[in-house]
């Protein structure tokens, strides 16, 4: 994903001359072709996120489109107060991109984690979040990111997520579509759109059929998408490689409390706790249930209530 | 050229109401009172208010002074003049003395001094943009000015357009991380358009900033960053319109004025003393703050 951003961005670049690249010392070679064609369109600020976003937001005053690029947990956590203050209070259009949102980096130790990046740009009034789950994705939402009049934080995930085939093209703030069916939903934000259309086809072999969306943005929801579900399903499932508060679930949640006829929503990822022990991706997605068979059994769980409880699954909304 | 595409027009060849002029200084003396009318201005707005931030507000009035009377590149009828310097308020906390200069250069009416602080007022007790909008930016969250002013240095230079950034900060938001971020970055890009001015008033809002910072000098620590830095009497209008002079102080560095200053400068029963970062006048203490500084408000009179 990370290489078709970088080839995304030099497209817009070609197109847009007001933007501005900004790397807070990271990106090793993903982004040469950018700095070679563009020069002083591309900045590397240093190990310094706080003077990329500062220095992005004066960039964006004098009528820049400055992007400004680190590790998702640097780029969010890190330098929240200038995103906050400099960025979102004057509602610049600066793009943050987070790469290795989630827990890409699981392996590398909770420094690196980010399972908190959606839920911080979140709580930013006017920030749109988005999370695409491969670069195919990523390629068609970002020239629309690009025509935001405000600011939007860009989830990225590593190199060489798999491709796969949707029912429709991505749409920013529209739920993408990724397979129809019936009785129960599952929906997916970053990544976990991959694994999900796996599990989906477990699933088929069973004969249950989830309607599937791809929620890449998750703020602003799209609401219209989740009140068409509330007629047709029971209960939403949804995975997401985050902690439960501030991502995807906590939106739908909210969503839901303001609907009586709501499905159920029902949540796969990581808990609110330190991923110590430096796990694989791997490992922490199994344990979390958001590898294939962990969503294969929600989905199954979703359509026989009793056997929720044994699951020890967490219910929400 | 400009991001937008249009040409950036030079100011020397627009004419009438177009042009960017700095205001002629009249004499020292003349600027002496000004600086004075400021002052009663605060004061008042202060007690009318119930705002405090006094010291920090009156010890940066001459800086203030010198740089909208004497240097700034700005139109108050052009606010938006694609080759205007950019001014950044960085210590957003003493707000009341910006607005008294603006607008008594008339970048926006002098009665709207009257709803300082006031609720739903254009004159917020931290600057705000969207209250505001002739502000660049608003400020409030120390540290991010600089930060910020780099930014649209970094971004005029890439558009061809010449004209400087001041930024003015507290020394007290030098304790600021970010700040020195900002500073490696403009040292780094060489962008010697950028000027910080540095009211270094000795007061923060709970202790004194000398043993905050470990006792150690605010132009030494802009130097070991790449920057040219003068220290001067920042409450000495000759000394403070000497030093813009010489801006940059070296070409290809950004620069540093860090001017010494007293908290609470021109009322002596408010100078040097930390119980008037806060603190709001009473009426008595009004009267006295007027009486010393011989001057009435620019927006009673």
């Amino acid at each position: 994903m990370r290489k078709a951003f970088a080839q995304g961005l030099i497209r817009a670049a070609e197109e847009d001359e007001r933007i501005v690249f900004l790397t807070g010392d990271l990106g090793f070679r993903v982004f040469d072709d950018f700095q070679r064609r563009f020069g002083p369109r591309y900045i590397n600020v240093g190990v310094a996120e706080a003077q990329m976003m500062c220095a992005a937001a004066g960039l964006a005053l004098e009528g820049w489109r400055p992007v400004a690029y680190s590790i998702a947990s640097f780029a969010t956590a890190r330098a929240f107060e200038q995103i906050r203050i400099s960025i979102t209070y004057p509602r610049l259009p600066v793009l943050i991109v987070g790469a290795g949102g989630g827990f890409f980096y699981a392996h590398a130790g909770v420094t690196h984690h980010a399972g908190d990046d959606l839920g911080l740009m979140s709580l930013l009034p006017g920030m749109t979040v988005v999370a695409p789950g491969s670069g195919e994705e990523l390629a068609d939402l970002l020239p629309q990111i690009f025509r935001l009049s405000g600011p939007c934080y860009l989830r990225i995930g590593g190199f060489g997520e798999p491709a796969y085939p949707c029912a429709e093209p991505a749409t920013l703030e529209r739920a993408r579509l990724l397979r129809e069916g019936e009785d129960l939903a599952l929906l997916t934000t970053g990544t976990l759109a991959g694994v999900a259309l796996q599990a989906l086809d477990v699933l088929a072999r069973e004969g249950i059929r989830p309607i599937a969306y791809q929620v890449h943005t998750v703020k602003p929801l799209d609401l219209a998408t989740l009140d068409g579900l509330a007629g047709r399903v029971r209960t939403l499932v949804i995975a997401e490689e985050h902690v439960p508060t501030g991502g995807l679930s906590a939106g739908v949640a909210h969503w839901a409390t303001g609907r009586p006829d709501a499905p159920q929503v029902l949540r796969v990822g990581p808990p609110d706790a330190l991923a110590l022990g430096n796990p694989t991706l791997g490992r922490l997605r199994r344990e979390v249930g958001c590898d294939v068979d962990g969503l294969v059994r929600a989905c199954r769980q979703a359509l026989d209530p009793g056997r929720r409880h044994r699951a020890g699954m967490a219910v929400a909304g | 050229m400009t991001p937008d595409g249009r040409m950036a027009p030079s100011p020397l060849l627009l004419d009438g109401e177009e042009q960017l002029i700095p205001m002629q200084a009249k004499d020292i003396g003349w600027l002496e009172a000004q600086a004075r009318r400021i002052r009663a201005t605060c004061v008042q707005m202060a007690y009318d208010a119930h705002e405090g931030h006094l010291s920090g507000t009156l010890s940066c009035v001459d800086l203030l002074v010198a740089l909208f009377y004497g240097w700034l590149l700005v139109n108050p009828s052009r606010p938006r003049h694609p080759d205007r310097d950019r001014f950044i308020f960085s210590k957003g906390h003493a707000a009341s003395a910006l607005y008294a200069v603006m607008a008594d250069r008339g970048f926006f009416p002098r009665q709207w001094l009257l709803r300082y602080a006031q609720e739903d007022a254009p004159l917020p007790n931290h600057p705000c943009a969207h209250a505001l909008p002739v502000l660049e930016c608003s400020s409030g969250s120390l540290g991010q000015g600089l930060g910020i002013g780099t930014g649209m240095s970094y971004g005029m230079r890439l558009a061809g357009i010449d004209a400087r950034v001041v930024v003015l900060m507290s020394d007290g938001e030098c304790n600021e991380g970010s700040v020195w971020e900002a500073a490696m970055f403009a040292a780094a890009n060489r962008l010697d358009r950028v000027l910080a001015v540095v009211d270094n008033n000795g007061v923060q809002a709970v202790g004194r900033s000398d043993a905050l910072m470990g006792h150690t000098s605010l132009a030494e620590k802009f130097r070991a960053f790449g920057w040219a830095a003068r220290a001067i009497n920042g409450n000495c209008l000759a000394e403070i319109l000497g030093a813009l002079a010489d801006v940059p102080f070296e070409p290809g560095r950004p620069s540093a004025i860090v001017a010494r200053t007293t908290g609470g400068a021109g009322v002596s029963f408010m100078q040097d003393d930390v119980l008037w970062h806060y603190r709001v006048p009473s009426e008595e203490e009004l009267g006295r703050a007027l009486d010393e500084l011989r001057a009435s408000p620019i927006h009673k009179d």
